[in-house]
């Protein structure tokens, strides 16, 4: 039994599969990237109980009757602010990495509603983006927590 | 509004070929001035995909599923340098799931040139290829193949490669004036030698490709940067016309120079799936990714510098040694020694040694990343021998001519660029940066020049449809890597159609309309392009004007078209422009453009200055950049918020080759020993210093209506000169090369 953004499924999955696997081959939800599967870029990160995991290293078996929440999840009603803002400043370039962005910093915004420069830093360190977009994601995250973007 | 054929030079990262190209401009359009009141065009504006990418809803190629689809699955080399001596393609076939298994031999080989290969070069080399239902059956099909392979001695050693004259072509040499007579009669020489490193791409989407069939007709989604040069490729592989082969790449997941034309995935994918009859998806694992993907070539340089005491540089010689792996194209790391400056007298060899890699290819920038990272120090060196200011001396060496060719470039604004950035960085305060801080860390200030190609040219094809609703439908040849060039050509489309932007929408990322557009590098879709679609839009606007003016009666040189609506010169009409296209029904308004040539007798270039402070910790070696300012020339900016993103993208990536990136390869294997993501260290927000953004914004008026050059490259080229130069500034020591890891910064402080 698996709770994906709200939707019970019953799955014929091997325990061991990985949570991104099943996540985008089973249930299709495709918005949550695989860029390393070895648990260094964040270009899967979900949120497990409200908390940023990486999909990659998950077995499934691990999540079984917790709440995951996808990028899907997260923009089931329309973008939020935060994705508004990452649009707003430019927060993405080529968007391979931008859902596990958005995820890891949809839970900053929980944990921590007007977090600090070093604390987005901080936090966000987990997800690479090779276009290179950090000065904007800064700005985005700055913006989407109602603080001053200089 | 007249459609012919030119004889025309056609450029790509310093290459030039002449062509025949079609020509359909838009004769009326003149190249908008500097002070041209825009509405739109120099507005930033977010991308049009912006949502999607934002929500997950963007389809990369690894997103695609079609039905009944094939999971591939490639063996790869895992030696240096070997000899296959078994593969069991019989056994792999008898496992269950496993549809279908290509090796480098027998009745199942490739055709054309091979991709696998049963005698690897380098680690990670295909061998085999299969497809099978499942992921799981297709990685135990991979076991069942049972590989027995014999490894012979690898070359990695790049020295012995030289001594051994073991090259992947002859050496080069360019050569103007009289170089040993400059250097006997200099009055100031310095020599400088630095190491640069095996550069990754390390795009996050990796290669990836889904082919299927529909009887001879071939779909492929390919994450490419070169559509077209994909559709070509498919076409003559499998002996098809090109009206058979579709290929689709609307969102890539970064390219920076790797992903060119269909790639061996999409070659593999289509083999495998016509074998198959079924689609097959073939995407490359993180570390497969990182050992074929691509990779700039490490260097060893040496530059040597003779001037006159006031300062001009009287000779050049520049020697670069490159790691080239299996082969591939030799870039031009020699280009700053041959053109930045105004010298008389210069010599450049190069050098391209085979070793036991990937073959280099492509990868942003490639060759003058490297060759500016070297000769840009060596400039500051001679700064100091002459006890000159390093901005000053670059000043004092200014030439607006390209010395090759013996042209004037169309348009450089390079003085300009020097001092904003002076201005920017504050540059005159500089010396302060070595006063010694509370942190007890060293600080220091180091500039760089850039120079680069990136004026696009033809062939590049638009062409727009105007509806009853005054929306108009753009469609291009453009493949938008994640630079926003599809929102640029939606912002020039806009302005010259003058319609609000979110009345138009522009599609490209699929060869199927058949409007050609080149391929997403050398700094060159947006100066392509985008004219185009001004041409395109142009047309349109004149048929909607002498529209409007039946409807209207009155003359359509009377009338005028801006933010939606049609004006006449006198203000007595001032109507919303459905009022007119409200009358079409179901017909449309269409019109088409081609980039037209760039003008005879210039070069096209573009130029930047960057200035970096950064941090060092003196006891433990490490470095942080602390500032970047970036200032470059390359014309009009269309869209200031996207070109800004790449600015700092360039710039971040050229913190990585310099303070961290480099693939290591093992010297007895002769195996790259850190192909993931957890050891090779590209930048992450926690390295990311201040970076500050400024253009000349100078339109170029020697090219066509747009004035634009291209901006992808520019951006990464001197980001790690400046940044050795202000460790230089900071400490007096240059390290031995890039990355500056604190094993090389230690060695140079001892």
């Amino acid at each position: 039994m698996l709770e994906v953004n709200g939707q019970r499924h019953t799955l014929d999955v091997a325990p061991d599969r990985r949570l991104l696997e099943v996540l985008r081959d089973e249930l299709e939800l495709t918005g949550t990237k695989q860029g390393c599967a070895e648990g260094a870029c964040g270009a899967c990160a979900v949120l497990v109980d409200g908390m940023p995991m990486v999909s990659c290293l998950l077995p499934v078996a691990a999540v079984a009757g917790r709440p995951v929440t996808t990028i899907e999840g997260i923009s089931h009603d329309g973008p939020t602010e935060l994705q508004e803002a990452f649009v707003t400043e430019d927060a993405l370039q080529c968007g391979f990495c931008t859902p596990g962005q958005i995820v890891t910093a949809t839970a900053l915004l929980t944990s921590s509603p007007t977090p600090r420069r070093a604390e987005i830093r901080s936090a966000m360190a987990g997800n690479i983006c090779r276009c290179g977009a950090y000065p904007k994601i800064e700005r985005a995250i700055l913006r989407a927590s109602g603080q001053a973007v200089e | 509004m007249s459609v012919r054929f030119v004889k025309s030079q056609r450029e790509q990262e310093g290459r030039f070929e002449d062509v025949w190209v079609l020509v359909d401009e838009d004769d009326e359009l003149e190249t908008w001035p500097a002070d041209a009141e825009l509405s739109l065009v120099g507005q930033p504006a977010t991308r049009a995909d912006g949502a999607q990418r934002a929500t997950g809803a963007a389809t990369y190629t690894v997103d695609v599923r079609l039905a009944g689809m094939l999971h591939a699955e490639v063996l790869r080399s895992p030696v240096a340098r070997g000899r296959v001596t078994s593969i069991d393609l019989e056994a792999a076939r008898a496992v269950p799931g496993v549809r279908v298994v290509i090796g480098p031999d027998g009745p199942f080989a490739m055709s054309g040139d091979p991709v696998l290969t049963a005698e690897p070069e380098y680690a990670g080399a295909p061998l085999a290829a299969l497809a099978a239902d499942t992921m799981a059956a297709a990685l135990a099909g991979i076991e069942a193949l049972a590989l027995s392979i014999e490894a012979l001695p690898p070359q990695v050693d790049v020295e012995a490669g030289l001594a051994d004259q073991r090259f992947t072509e002859d050496p080069s040499e360019d050569e103007r004036g009289d170089v040993d007579a400059a250097f006997a009669d200099a009055e100031v020489t310095i020599e400088l030698t630095c190491e640069t490193p095996r550069h990754v791409q390390t795009p996050l989407e990796p290669h990836a490709a889904v082919a299927r069939w529909d009887g001879d007709e071939l779909t492929a989604w390919v994450s490419t940067q070169g559509m077209f040069d994909g559709r070509a490729e498919l076409a003559r592989r499998f002996g098809l016309s090109t009206d058979k082969v579709r290929v689709i790449s609307e969102f890539i997941g970064g390219g920076f120079g790797a992903k060119q034309g269909a790639g061996a995935e999409a070659l593999l994918a289509a083999e495998l799936a016509k074998a198959a009859r079924r689609p097959v998806r073939l995407v490359n694992g993180r570390h497969a990714e990182q050992l074929v993907g691509g990779r700039r070539a490490g260097t060893r340089q040496t530059v040597k510098l003779g001037a006159r005491r006031d300062g001009t540089i009287v000779a050049v010689e520049s020697a670069a040694v490159i790691d080239m792996g299996r082969g591939g194209m030799v870039f031009p790391v020699n280009e700053p020694a041959l053109t930045l400056y105004a010298v008389p007298n210069v010599r450049a060899m190069a050098f391209p040694v085979k070793t036991s890699l990937r073959p280099q290819n492509a990868s942003r920038a490639p060759g003058v990343v490297e060759g500016t990272a070297v000769f840009e120090q060596a400039i500051d060196e001679l700064a100091a021998a002459l006890e000159l200011d390093p901005l000053e001396l670059r000043r004092l060496n200014h030439v607006d001519r390209d010395q090759r060719s013996d042209l004037p470039y169309s348009g450089k604004q390079l003085l300009i660029c020097y001092d904003r950035a002076a201005e920017l960085a504050g540059w005159a305060d500089r010396e302060r940066l070595r006063e010694p801080h509370a942190d007890g860390l060293l600080r220091g200030m180091g500039c760089a020049t850039q120079i680069w190609w990136g004026g696009g040219g033809p062939p590049a094809h638009a062409a727009i449809r105007l509806d009853r609703k005054g929306h108009a439908l753009v469609t291009t040849g453009i493949q938008d890597i994640g630079t926003g060039t599809l929102t640029g050509a939606r912002i020039v489309a806009a302005e010259e159609l003058g319609l609000p932007l979110d009345h138009v929408v522009v599609r490209g990322g699929d060869t199927g309309p058949n409007l050609y557009g080149p391929v997403s590098g050398g700094s060159m879709t947006t100066p392509a392009v985008l004219p185009a679609v001004r041409s395109a839009a142009g047309k349109v606007r004149r048929t909607l004007l002498a529209l409007a003016s039946d409807v209207l009666e009155i003359a359509a040189e009377d009338l005028t078209l801006r933010d939606g609506r049609i004006r006449s010169l006198d203000g007595a009409i001032d109507v919303d422009l459905v009022e007119v296209t409200d009358k079409l029904g179901n017909a449309t308004i269409d019109g088409s453009g081609a980039r037209g040539p760039n003008p005879d007798g210039f070069r096209i270039n573009t130029f930047g200055c960057q200035i970096a402070t950064v941090a060092i910790d003196p006891g433990l070696g490490l470095v942080r950049v602390e500032r970047v300012v970036a200032v470059h020339d390359v014309g009009r900016i269309v869209n200031p918020l996207t070109a800004s993103s790449q600015v700092e993208g360039g710039v971040l990536q050229g913190i990585g080759f310099a303070l961290s990136e480099e693939l290591l390869v093992d010297p007895t294997t002769g195996v790259p020993v850190n192909a993931h993501l957890d050891d090779y260290k590209v930048p992450t927000i926690a390295d990311a210093p201040e970076i500050v953004v400024a253009f000349a914004n100078v339109p170029d008026e020697n090219l066509p209506n747009l004035g634009a050059k291209g901006l992808g490259e520019p951006p990464i080229i001197p980001t790690a000169a400046a940044i050795a130069n202000a460790f230089a500034h900071a400490t007096g020591r240059r390290p031995s090369g890039f990355p500056l890891t604190a094993a090389r910064v230690l060695e140079a402080l001892a």
